[in-house]
């Protein structure tokens, strides 16, 4: 094989390079906006499905965290959402949770993103485990491997009791975010 | 010619199946078959890049010098990844989700840049086309295989439907990744069984 000259090499590798930049430049133009819609519905379905009774919502920016205020009609505010992300069994787990800080109560949760195990922590995503947060005053959370007895009691998924354990701890973080941002037991 | 063609293809579908004959490609084999729509999906993502990838490479091979032949196919292949991961994320939402980071993992399956290395580099335009579409029916039919044995003995369901009734009990190893080694060996034992007595 005769030698090639290292020109030729930085040539070649430079095109290919400009070529592939520029047809991702145009694929990313033309995606981009699709991407973007898809990502504010769902993220609006999750506001207002973590806060009936809402009919618009705002974003607001409080000690640095992004807050959803939801009013209804009549134009009162009715709860405040907020994305939080925390560690699950498996990568990351975000969620959207929906308070309503003058009854100081959770009217329930909602699993944007999570790569927990499909049949197991996956499950978190069932009305059946959400459903422990529905209209559950604030407090400290423990996970029970039977039916919940108290309402501050989570009943874990069976086999999942880490997936289960980590929502719970992402969302007493957020209850506090919340709240230390909208002035304590306000 | 025609009849050569026609090798290149079957080629893939059985005699040298990426997932049971060559056995590369195993990260997206057994990370992402816990279900059959997954596996699918995958598939079909991996089968296009792989065609996209061969048919470029194939008609630029005597432009490439040797020596960066390597980094130049990986280019290439992580532009078609690239795009793909645009594609499913603006057009199948559900889909990308699903298969997250899997999608740009794409770039280091070594199927594809095997096939690249081994025919497309190697192959006039019209062979590797044959070979990419072959290659890439067998690892789609392959992994589709294996996602819906492990969703089926995982989960008692198919794409999604439940076939097996309230009385079996989901076999939850099937769906975590050692269910992955057990299905993948016990079709390879039966892939090998079947060509023995053919």
């Amino acid at each position: 094989m005769e030698k090639e000259s290292i020109g030729r090499l930085v040539l070649t590798l430079t095109i290919i390079g400009i070529i592939s930049a520029l047809t991702l430049a145009f694929v990313y133009q033309w995606t981009t906006p699709y991407i973007k819609e898809h990502q504010a519905v769902a993220q609006e379905k999750a506001v207002f499905n973590v806060l009936p009774g809402a009919e618009k919502f705002e974003e607001v920016t409080k000690n640095g965290h992004t807050f959803y205020e939801g009013y209804n009609n009549a134009g009162s505010r009715v709860g405040v959402a907020y994305i939080a992300t925390g560690g699950g069994f498996q990568g990351q787990i975000e969620l959207m949770i929906g308070v309503n800080l003058n009854e100081e109560k959770i009217y329930g949760i909602s699993i944007l993103t999570h790569s927990e195990t499909p049949g197991l922590g996956a499950r978190i995503t069932e009305d059946a485990y959400k459903s422990n947060f529905v209209n559950k005053p604030f407090g400290d959370y423990t996970v029970v491997k039977r039916e919940a007895a108290e309402q501050t009691e989570v009943e874990a998924i069976s086999g999942a009791t880490i997936s289960s354990e980590k929502v719970t701890t992402i969302i007493e973080n957020a209850v506090s975010t919340i709240q230390s941002a909208y002035g304590g037991g306000m | 010619m025609a009849s050569q063609l026609l090798d290149d293809f079957k080629n893939g579908l059985w005699n040298e199946n990426p997932i049971f004959r060559l056995v590369i490609g195993m990260c997206p084999t057994l990370a992402v078959t816990n279900t059959t729509e997954n596996g699918l999906a995958m598939g079909i993502a991996t089968s296009f890049v792989l065609i996209s990838s061969e048919i470029v490479i194939s008609l630029i091979k005597k432009l490439i010098p040797k020596n960066v032949r390597i980094p130049s196919y990986i280019l290439i292949i992580a532009t078609f990844v690239t795009f793909t991961d645009y594609f499913l994320k603006a057009f199948y939402p559900g889909i990308a989700a699903s298969l997250s980071l899997f999608i740009p993992l794409i770039v280091v399956n070594c199927l594809i840049l095997g096939r690249q290395e081994a025919f497309a580099s190697r192959n006039p335009v019209h062979r590797a086309i044959a070979d990419g579409l072959g290659m890439g029916i067998g690892f789609t039919w392959a992994l589709t295989l294996l996602g819906a044995v492990r969703e089926l003995f995982g989960m008692g369901s198919i794409f999604g439907f439940q076939i097996l009734g309230a009385w079996y009990k989901p076999m939850i190893i099937m769906v975590l990744p050692a269910g992955a080694f057990i299905t993948l060996g016990i079709l390879v034992g039966i892939m090998n069984l079947i060509s023995r007595e053919g």
